[in-house]
C-alpha cells in the first residue's frame, strides 16, 4: 500500500474536485448516503411538518383524540388570525424585542471592551479570564435563582444600595413591573456577556498582528488601527457572536421565568414564557404550534439576513 | 537624507554591533537563522529597545523614540498588506493615519501608483492580488509617508523558487528609482549578492564582516563568511604551511601540494573557490570524484580526498572524470585564502 | 521494478483539462523528473500512477501491464510527501518499520529489512530519536526510509525538498540522487527548480498546461529544447530570445529560413569591443558575474565566468558562441540548424 496514511497531495490543477472524486463517485456517494439523508431530512422535518398540521387545528391533549386525527377539528387559518390579534402575544413578541435590543448591544460593547483588555498581556490575566467566564457555565436556572435572591427587597442589591445612600432601600425589584423587567435583564447581561467577550476575543487575537504593526509604523494612532484594521477585519466574527445572542434572546426563560415567573402580571413575559404558560396552562396546542411556527419564521428571517451579510463580509 | 548611524552594544541576541549604514545605501544584513539580524531590523524599527548601546538616525539618537515616530518603512516578510482595504485605501492609510490633507493625499497616493504602476488596479481589493503586486504595494505604502529608512524583513522568502529571480530584479530597480536607505534582511547569499551595495554577514549574534558582495566573496573574513557566500560555498581543506626551497608549499596530505604565497610555517585551513579550480592533468592536487552534477551550463563536480572533501564547479563543455576516478586539477595561487585552523580567521 | 508508461492518458476535472493526451515512458530505475510550473498537470499525474484518480481516457501500464483496475494498494508503489508526513510522537525507527508492522510481518523480517534500508540511507545512527529532534535532511532520508521499507516496485516524491533553504537544498539533491543510485527502484520526481530538475533527473518531462512539452535527458533539453517554452523553463538566467533582425549583427553564421527568432544562452553570449549593446546591469555573483543587456530595444542577459570589469553604461559588442544559437519559428518550435 502507499503512505497515504496522514496526508493528501499537495495543490495542483483541480485538486478540489480531485480529493472528493469524479463525477461518477460522486454519484455513487450519492445513492449510498441517500438513507442516511432521508433519515436526517425526516428528523429534521417531522416536527415542523407536524407543527403546520396542529396549527390549523383546535386540538388540544385533553380532546381525548390522537394527535393524527386532529384534522378532526379543522379550522384552517383561525389560529393564526388569532394570534394576529393577540396583545398579549404582540406584548410577550415587543417586550422580546425590548430585551434584545439592551442586551444584546450592552453584551456586545462589555464583551469587545473586556477583549481589548484582554488582547495584550497584564499581570493576572489567566485567573481574571477564568472568572469571567464563569457565569456563562452557570446553569441558566442557577442563575435565575441566585438573581432571585440578590434582587429580594431585603437582598444584598438593597443592602448595597443602603450602604451607600446612608439609609434603608427597600426597592421591590422584583414586584414593580419595571424593575422587574430591568432585573431580569441584568441577569441576562450577567450570564451572557463572557461568551461575546469569548467569541470577540477569539475574532480580535486572529487579526494579523503584522499588520497591526504596519499600521503603527505608518503612524496610525491606537483608535485609527482599531476602527481601520481591527474592526473591519473581525466583521464575521462579529456577525456571527451577534447573531447568536440575538437568536438566544429570543429563547430566554429558565432565568426569567425563576426569577419573576414572567410576573408581575405579564411584565417580563417573554415571548418563551407566553409559549410554555399557554402550552402548560391552557392546553390550547393548535395556538401554541401557530405561535411556534410564528417565532420560526422570525427567527430565519434574522437568520437569512445574518447569512447574508456574512457573505457580504466575507466577499 | 544625511547620513545615519547606528551602534548597538551588547544583547543575548546580539554582541556588540558597529554599523554604519550611508545614506542611499542598500545593505544587506545577511545570515542563517537565529544569527541576530531580525533582532537588529526589529529594533531599528523599534519593536525591541537595545538592551544597552544606541541607534543613531542622522546622529540623532533614536533610544526610546516609538517606532510610529522613527520614520522607519517596513517591508514584511508576508508583506501584511491591508486585504480588506483596496489598493488605494492601503496606499494612502500612512498619510491619513498622520492627518495629511486630502488633496495632498490624493496626490501623492497618484504619483506613487504611477511610479509603481499600480494606477490601473487602484480601486481593487488588495486580496487576491498576485504576489509581486503585493510587493510593489507593500513598498509604495511605505514609500508614500517618505520614510528616512526602509526594512526589508525577508520579502522574497514566502514566493516561488522560479519567481524569485523577478521579483529580485523588481525590487533593486524599485530600490533605485527612490534612492532611499533600504537595510534587507536575508538568508539567500544570491539575494544579498545580487542586490546589496554592501553585505554585513553575520552569525551568532555577532558581525562578522561588512564589505560590498565582491569584497566579501573574495576576501572572507573567516571560514563561515567564506562558506556562507558563494553557491557552492568556499571549499576548505586541511594543510599544513611548509616551507620549501623554491617557497611557500601547503601540504594537504591526501590532495596533494600546492604552493602558497604567504603564510607561516603550521596548521592551516586551505580555501578555494570552487570557480577557480582549474582542471589540469598536471595539477599539484587531486581529488577522487565522487559525484558529477551536470546542471545546464555548469557541471559541480564533488570530491574526496581522506576525509577531505571539496566541490569544482565547472563550464558544461569542460571534460570531466566520471564517478570514482581521480580529478588531478590547478589553483591560481593568487585565489587561495588561507585561514587560521585554531580560530578560523582570515591569515 | 518497474517501468512506468502513459498511453495518450487524459484526465479533465469538471471543465479543467489537467492532464491532456500524456504519453510517457519512465524506463526501470530511472530518475524521472516532472517538471513544470504549478497546475501544470505534474502532481495529477503522480495521483494517476499512485491510483488515487483514474485516467478519462487512455491507460497507464506499470512493467508493461495495464493498471487501470488494480487497486492503489496492490499497485505497490509508495510516495513521500511534501511535508513527509512523519509521525511526530513516534521515535524514526517506529516510523520507519510502521508500514510493516501494520502488515503484521514477521518481526525478525522487519528488523532485517529496517537494517538494510537504514544503512542505505545512513539513517542508523539516529533511528532512536523522535522526527523533532532530527534536521531537515534527516527527516528527508527518514520519510525516503520508510517508503522503501516495503520494498514498493516505484516511489513518487512530490517537490521534496521545496521547504529546505537554498544552502540545504544543494547538499540534499545530491544525497537523494545517492540514494536514488543505490536503491536501485524507479523515482517519480516533481519539482518546478530548473536546478534541481537538472542535478537529479537522469530523465525529464517538461509540462506546460497538462500537456507535454517535451522529454529525455536534462542534458538534451538543455542543449535542444524543442520550443522557447521548454529553453526558457531550463537554465538561469533563462535563454534569451531575440527577433531574427538582430542574428546577423551577432555573427551566427546561416540561419535557418524559417527561423523566426534566435535563442542564445546567457554562457554562449561574447561580450567583447563594440557598440552595439549597452550594459544596463553588472550583477557579480564571485564566480560569475551576470550582466544585463540592452540590444536595440531587446532585454539580454549575459553570464561571464569570475569577476570581468564592467559598468554598468559602457557600450559593448555581442557575439554568440560558434554553434551554440538556437532558431525557433514564428510558433516558438526549436528549427534543426544546418
Amino acid at each position: 500500500m502507499t503512505d497515504m496514511t496522514t496526508d493528501t497531495l499537495p495543490d495542483d490543477a483541480g485538486d478540489e474536485t480531485a480529493l472528493h472524486g469524479g463525477a461518477e463517485e460522486r454519484k455513487l456517494g450519492f445513492w449510498l448516503t441517500l438513507p442516511a439523508q432521508l433519515l436526517v431530512l425526516f428528523i429534521a422535518l417531522f416536527p415542523i411538518l407536524m407543527q403546520v398540521y396542529i396549527s390549523l387545528t383546535d386540538w388540544s391533549p385533553l380532546d381525548g383524540i390522537p394527535w393524527y386525527q386532529a384534522y378532526e377539528l379543522w379550522i384552517g387559518l383561525l389560529n393564526y388570525v388569532d394570534l394576529a390579534n393577540d396583545p398579549r402575544f404582540w406584548s410577550a413578541m415587543w417586550r422580546t424585542c425590548i430585551v434584545m435590543a439592551i442586551c444584546v448591544p450592552v453584551q456586545f460593547f462589555l464583551g469587545l471592551g473586556l477583549a481589548i483588555l484582554f488582547v495584550d498581556d497584564f499581570r493576572g490575566k489567566r485567573v481574571l479570564y477564568s472568572t469571567i467566564l464563569v457565569p456563562m457555565m452557570v446553569v441558566p436556572a442557577v442563575a435565575g435563582y441566585m438573581f432571585f435572591m440578590l434582587f429580594q427587597s431585603g437582598g444584598p442589591v438593597n443592602d448595597i444600595l443602603s450602604f451607600f445612600a446612608g439609609r434603608p432601600v427597600t426597592i421591590a425589584w422584583l414586584s414593580d413591573p419595571d424593575l422587574a423587567l430591568f432585573a431580569t435583564i441584568v441577569s441576562d447581561i450577567w450570564q451572557w456577556t463572557p461568551l461575546m467577550f469569548l467569541i470577540l476575543l477569539a475574532g480580535m487575537v486572529s487579526v494579523p498582528q503584522d499588520q497591526q504593526m504596519a499600521a503603527v509604523l505608518l503612524g496610525a494612532s491606537w483608535t485609527r488601527r482599531f476602527f481601520t484594521i481591527v474592526l473591519p477585519r473581525m466583521k464575521t466574527i462579529i456577525i456571527i457572536a451577534i447573531a447568536i445572542r440575538v437568536i438566544e434572546n429570543f429563547k430566554v426563560f429558565d432565568n426569567f421565568y425563576i426569577m419573576t415567573g414572567g410576573g408581575p402580571g405579564v411584565a417580563t413575559e417573554t415571548i418563551s414564557i407566553y409559549i410554555y404558560k399557554v402550552t402548560q396552562q391552557e392546553l390550547i396546542w393548535g395556538y401554541v404550534a401557530a405561535i411556534a411556527l410564528a417565532i420560526l419564521i422570525t427567527l430565519s428571517v434574522v437568520s437569512a439576513l445574518a447569512i447574508k451579510k456574512l457573505r457580504g463580509a466575507q466577499q | 537624507m544625511q547620513n545615519l548611524g547606528k551602534d548597538f552594544g551588547a544583547f543575548t541576541a546580539l554582541a556588540e554591533m558597529d554599523l554604519t549604514i550611508g545614506s542611499g545605501e542598500f545593505v544587506a544584513l545577511l545570515g542563517p537563522s537565529g544569527c541576530g539580524k531580525s533582532t537588529t531590523m526589529n529594533m531599528i524599527a523599534g519593536m525591541l529597545d537595545p538592551s544597552h548601546g544606541e541607534i543613531r538616525f542622522d546622529g540623532r539618537n533614536m533610544n526610546g523614540v516609538p517606532m510610529a515616530k522613527r520614520g522607519v518603512g517596513f517591508v514584511f516578510q508576508n508583506y501584511a498588506i491591508f486585504t480588506h482595504m483596496t489598493v488605494r485605501d492601503n496606499l494612502a492609510y500612512g498619510l491619513k493615519s498622520q492627518g495629511v490633507g486630502r488633496a495632498e493625499t490624493n496626490r501623492r497616493v497618484g504619483e506613487i501608483a504611477e511610479l509603481l504602476q499600480l494606477t490601473p488596479m487602484l480601486d481593487r481589493k488588495a486580496a487576491g492580488l498576485s504576489v509581486n503586486i503585493l510587493q510593489r504595494l507593500a513598498i509604495g505604502r511605505s514609500a508614500v509617508v517618505e520614510p528616512a529608512i526602509f526594512l526589508l524583513d525577508e520579502p522574497l522568502s514566502n514566493v516561488d523558487a522560479a519567481f524569485r529571480a523577478v521579483m529580485r530584479a523588481e525590487l533593486k530597480s524599485l530600490q533605485r528609482q527612490f534612492k532611499q536607505t533600504m537595510v534587507y534582511v536575508t538568508h539567500d547569499q544570491l539575494e544579498a549578492m545580487t542586490m546589496a551595495d554592501r553585505i554585513a554577514v553575520m552569525d551568532h549574534g555577532k558581525l562578522l564582516q561588512v564589505g560590498t558582495p565582491l569584497e566579501v566573496y573574495n576576501h572572507p573574513a573567516d571560514t563561515f563568511v567564506a562558506r556562507f557566500i558563494g553557491a557552492p560555498g568556499m571549499n576548505l581543506l586541511k594543510g599544513r604551511i611548509t616551507g620549501a626551497d623554491t617557497g611557500l608549499v601547503a601540504d594537504l596530505g591526501a590532495a596533494g601540494h600546492c604552493p602558497v604565497r604567504t603564510g607561516q610555517g603550521g596548521d592551516v585551513l586551505f580555501g578555494f573557490r570552487p570557480e577557480q579550480v582549474h582542471p589540469d592533468a598536471n595539477g599539484p592536487l587531486q581529488m577522487i570524484v565522487t559525484t558529477v552534477e551536470r546542471i545546464g551550463a555548469r557541471t559541480i563536480l564533488h570530491l574526496a580526498a581522506g576525509d577531505m572533501t571539496a566541490k569544482a564547479v565547472l563550464d558544461s563543455e569542460t571534460p570531466v572524470p566520471d564517478q570514482g576516478q581521480p580529478f588531478r586539477f590547478a589553483l591560481d595561487a593568487d585565489d587561495v585564502r588561507l585561514f587560521d585552523a585554531e580560530t578560523e580567521r582570515a591569515l | 521494478m518497474a517501468s512506468i508508461s502513459f498511453r495518450n492518458v487524459t484526465k479533465r476535472f469538471g471543465d479543467i483539462v489537467a492532464v491532456d493526451d500524456v504519453s510517457l515512458d519512465i524506463r526501470d530505475n530511472a530518475f524521472f523528473c516532472l517538471f513544470g510550473p504549478p497546475l501544470s498537470g505534474k502532481s495529477t499525474i503522480l495521483k494517476l500512477i499512485l491510483g488515487l484518480e483514474q485516467p478519462d481516457e487512455g491507460e497507464i501500464l506499470i512493467d508493461g501491464r495495464p493498471v487501470t483496475h488494480v487497486s492503489p494498494a496492490k499497485r505497490n508503489v509508495a510516495m513521500v510527501f511534501q511535508n513527509l508526513a512523519l509521525f511526530p510522537h513516534m521515535s524514526a525507527l517506529d516510523n520507519v518499520r510502521f508500514p510493516l508492522v501494520e502488515r503484521r510481518e514477521d518481526p525478525a523480517r522487519i528488523a532485517a529489512r529496517v537494517a538494510e534500508v537504514s544503512e542505505k540511507l545512513h539513517i542508523g545512527h539516529i533511528l532512536h530519536k523522535p522526527p523533532a529532534q532530527l534536521s531537515g535532511g534527516e527527516r528527508q532520508r527518514v520519510a525516503i526510509a520508510r517508503a522503501l521499507v516495503r520494498d514498493p516496485v516505484a516511489y513518487l516524491m512530490d517537490d521534496p525538498i521545496s521547504a529546505l533553504d537554498a544552502r540545504l537544498r544543494e547538499e540534499t539533491r545530491v544525497e537523494l540522487r545517492r540514494i536514488q543510485r543505490e536503491m536501485g527502484k524507479t523515482l517519480v520526481y516533481v519539482t518546478h527548480d530548473q536546478e534541481e530538475a537538472m542535478s537529479v533527473a537522469d530523465g525529464m518531462a517538461v509540462f506546460e498546461n497538462g500537456k507535454v512539452r517535451q522529454t529525455g535527458t536534462p542534458e538534451d533539453l538543455y542543449r535542444s529544447p524543442n520550443s522557447t517554452y521548454v529553453a526558457g523553463m531550463l537554465g538561469s538566467p533563462a535563454m534569451n530570445v531575440v527577433p531574427m533582425g538582430l542574428a546577423p549583427r551577432m555573427q551566427v553564421g546561416t540561419a535557418p529560413d524559417r527561423a523566426e527568432s534566435l535563442g542564445v544562452r546567457p554562457e554562449n553570449l561574447r561580450v567583447g569591443e563594440g557598440d552595439m549593446a549597452e550594459i544596463v546591469e553588472v550583477e557579480p555573483l564571485g564566480g560569475f558575474t551576470t550582466l544585463g543587456l540592452t540590444f536595440e530595444g531587446t532585454d539580454l542577459r549575459a553570464t561571464l565566468r569570475g569577476q570581468p570589469k564592467f559598468t554598468a553604461g559602457q557600450k559593448v559588442g555581442l557575439t554568440v558562441d560558434s554553434g551554440r544559437a538556437h532558431f525557433f519559428d514564428a510558433g516558438g518550435a526549436a528549427i534543426a540548424a544546418h
